[in-house]
């Protein structure tokens, strides 16, 4: 009897506090949901562009979309698809190939040359933020040639963030590798034959990462590209929409431009979601 | 697409040791290039030229410079790029990279030191000069203005601010006093949008008490002095008239158009005026700026007034050069600011335009205009003020309201002014060599040595007969000697001598 009273005040217990835990992540989530919603919502709010005190639009419409139809929006958005799809390309490649080297490979100067990224990836990138430009500069690879220009400096020192990646690749048992090579596979194939279907997570992961750099970049951008439209990415380009003179017309589709810009990062997230944090956290077994 | 973008990176890779070779271009181009003195046919050609203008004006720019091709006098045929800058940022974007940057730009008149100082701007012409002078309004003029030189040319003279507000809140009986206009949105529960946690707006108040807050620059954009008297009686009673609307609960530091999230008063300019008219409808009021009261005195609060100036980069090639101030000078004149009046709005600076009845008969402009009367052309102002002089807002909001609480907000203010210029003793009390010597036109000091009263040179330098120099203490012209240049007769090469008990200045030939 007492003992079925007990049963029963563990699971009140239990459920109250569930209760009280899922109360709390209610109250967090929408507080962390609320600039989303409210971007979205004054996206689609026609009867004024400018900035209202109310969240709910009075009409509701396609306007702003058509308006960044007809902007030079376009263009940035293909610019930042452009440079972040090469990015994420090119970067995987390297990362992926210099992971492997390092993981598996010993030749002489190994060591030192991973003590020498490392101390090199400890520079902020900002640093070379001005000799880069003239560097470009020179190239003629800045203003309405930024495009190229911003590939070539997100890819150029991409070799030195092989870490997680290695990491993760020593984790997987050498053995396997020998028993391919007996078996006469070279090496390369050992590499996309064995260790990248193991790796998948850790793939998933420095596509995602190669591709976000870009996407949001701002600093470097706009560097590159300042005064020129053509070379602009989103985030140079709908800051341009911010100026004083600027804002009264293009807040809803300055907000309009922030949804479209949410969307592939947001599918992109959801489908590879579950690799994403098993590569994260994956590289981290073993160092 | 990896072919293609492999094939560009190995080509960008290849090209880095071409680029290494290549000689750099050399950027700025002498004085009066910009000015454009040569005349008549020599100017014909085709010139590709690349102007930074406002997203909104892009369009009427690109028509106004076809019409500037069929009508000019001249034979120049401008190829035009018009690329969205915002007045705003043109001088940071100047400043990036100026060889690269547009060689017709708009941009707001406090970036002018600036974009001196970058050489993204060089003194103007005389013809230039000539035109500048004759088509437009005093302030405007001053605003292009650097020492006693012109170097950009008026676009508008409008860029100042004035009130708008709500008639259904605020009376128009009581537009004229801010403690009535107060009361007002107190009792309506609404707010007062007054940008004073901006020095651009707060200085407003210490103007309508007669004070005065001017820096000096030479003739390079260098600012040299500040003559301010913020921290004075004067001051006191603004900083008392600012404390009576930041302690108000309905203030809110704001200069957007924010009547539809609970505003009855904004401050701001002409740029907001659609946009308001679009929230306010007929209950849109607007009128210049209120007066305060102080021991039964009233005083008009003060304003900034501004304008939005057109720069021409320097070019290396002169006749290019004249050909874009020909331009400069068509984009600024009369026809091209009605139309850039009737399209956005924007108030003219040129005579002619402002006599035109359209302009005229403008509410925002007539408000303006009315504001004019106690505003203070915005003059060179070094980029530190801004954010020296916005805290007074925030010290004042801060304390009591008593007299030792404002008057100790306006001593750390000028204790911040003065540190802009503080030197240390060594660099107050040293002499310099400054003058034409090297080729070099009076920019450099050159460092002297002392030994008791006697300053020498720690160089000896080659001069040619002819060259002039001054011998000047603490880097400014309060002591220099010789009182006249000092003139050397005899080519040779020197070790600059001054007795400073004396003031005798020598030259003492090298070994």
């Amino acid at each position: 009897m007492s003992n079925q009273k007990h049963h029963m005040g563990m699971k009140t217990l239990n459920r109250v506090s569930n209760s009280a835990i899922y109360i709390l992540l209610i109250v967090i989530s929408v507080i962390w949901l609320i600039p989303f919603v409210f971007i979205v919502l004054q996206s689609f709010r026609v009867e004024s562009t400018y900035q209202v005190g109310y969240v709910i639009p009075q009409q509701w419409g396609l306007q702003n979309y058509i308006n960044l139809w007809n902007s030079d929006f376009k263009r940035w958005y293909l610019n930042t698809f452009i440079i972040a799809l090469a990015a994420a390309v090119f970067q995987t490649v390297i990362v992926l190939c210099m992971s492997y080297t390092l993981s598996r490979f010993r030749f002489k100067m190994r060591g030192p040359l991973m003590r020498f990224m490392l101390i090199l990836g400890m520079f902020p990138g900002m640093l070379t933020m001005i000799i880069l430009y003239r560097v470009l500069s020179d190239l003629g690879l800045t203003q309405a040639n930024a495009v190229p220009g911003l590939i070539l400096v997100s890819v150029a020192s991409s070799g030195m963030g092989y870490y997680v990646s290695k990491g993760f690749f020593d984790t997987i048992p050498k053995s396997l590798d020998e028993a391919a090579r007996v078996d006469g596979a070279t090496r390369l194939q050992v590499l996309y034959k064995i260790i990248l279907p193991l790796a998948k997570p850790i793939v998933i992961y420095t596509i995602l990462t190669a591709f976000m750099g870009p996407w949001g970049d701002y600093v470097f951008a706009r560097y590159v590209a300042f005064g020129t439209s053509a070379g602009y990415n989103v985030a140079v380009g709908m800051y341009s929409w911010l100026t004083n003179d600027q804002i009264n017309n293009m807040y809803t589709t300055f907000c309009a431009g922030g949804v479209i810009v949410a969307l592939p990062v947001t599918i992109l997230f959801l489908c590879l979601q579950k690799y994403y944090v098993e590569g994260v956290t994956g590289g981290a077994v073993k160092g | 697409m990896k072919k293609l973008l492999a094939l560009i990176l190995a080509l960008a890779m290849a090209l880095t040791f071409v680029a290494c070779g290549a000689p750099a271009e050399t950027g700025g181009g002498s004085e009066g290039e910009g000015g454009g003195e040569a005349v008549g046919n020599e100017l014909a050609g085709t010139y590709d030229v690349v102007i930074w203008a406002p997203e909104a004006a892009v369009d009427l720019t690109k028509k106004q410079v076809d019409d500037f091709n069929s009508s000019n006098e001249y034979g120049i045929t401008v190829n035009a790029t018009v690329e969205p800058v915002s007045e705003a940022d043109a001088a940071t974007n100047m400043i990036t990279d100026v060889q690269a940057g547009g060689d017709l730009y708009f941009f707001a008149q406090d970036q002018l030191s600036r974009l001196i100082q970058a050489g993204a701007l060089s003194k103007l012409g005389a013809s230039a000069v000539e035109f500048v002078k004759s088509n437009n309004n005093a302030a405007s003029i001053l605003a292009a203005q650097a020492g006693t030189d012109l170097y950009a040319y008026p676009l508008t003279a409008d860029n100042g601010y004035f009130m708008y507000y709500d008639k259904s809140v605020v009376p128009e009986s009581d537009i004229d006093s801010l403690e009535a206009i107060i009361a007002d949105c107190e009792a309506a529960g609404k707010n007062i949008s007054y940008e004073l946690e901006n020095a651009w707006y707060n200085a407003g108040f210490f103007f309508g008490t007669g004070c005065h807050s001017d820096w000096v620059t030479d003739a390079d954009g260098n600012f040299i002095s500040i003559d301010d008297d913020f921290n004075s009686d004067k001051g006191l009673i603004a900083a008392k008239g600012l404390y009576k609307i930041v302690s108000s609960k309905s203030y809110v530091s704001a200069s957007t158009a924010d009547f539809a999230s609970g505003s009855a008063v904004v401050i701001t300019g002409t740029w907001n005026y659609s946009t308001i008219k679009d929230q306010l409808g007929d209950n849109m009021g607007v009128a210049d700026l209120p007066s305060f009261e102080v021991d039964g005195q009233s005083y008009h609060i003060g304003s900034y007034s501004g304008c939005k100036l057109m720069g021409v980069k320097p070019q290396t090639d002169a006749v290019r050069g004249a050909a874009l101030a020909r331009l400069a000078q068509y984009l600024t004149g009369k026809d091209c600011q009605l139309a850039r009046f009737d399209s956005f709005g924007w108030g003219p600076s040129n005579n002619e335009a402002l006599a035109d009845p359209a302009v005229a008969a403008d509410p925002t402009l007539a408000a303006l205009n009315e504001q004019g009367n106690y505003a203070v052309p915005q003059p060179n102002i070094h980029g530190s003020w801004w954010d020296i002089a916005k805290v007074i807002t925030t010290d004042v909001k801060a304390s009591d309201g008593s007299d030792e609480a404002l008057k100790a907000a306006l001593a750390k203010y000028e204790e911040s002014i003065q540190a802009v210029f503080t030197m240390s003793d060594d660099v107050k009390n040293a002499f310099t060599v400054i003058g034409s010597i090297n080729g070099d036109g009076w920019t450099l000091d050159l460092p002297m040595t002392a030994d008791g009263d006697v300053w020498t040179s720690d160089e000896a330098y080659t001069m040619d007969a002819g060259v002039e120099f001054k011998c000047r203490q603490g880097k400014s012209w309060d002591v220099a000697y010789p009182a006249d240049n000092f003139v050397v007769e005899t080519a040779g090469t020197y070790y600059i001598q001054l007795n400073a008990a004396t003031g005798e200045v020598s030259l003492v030939p090298a070994e």
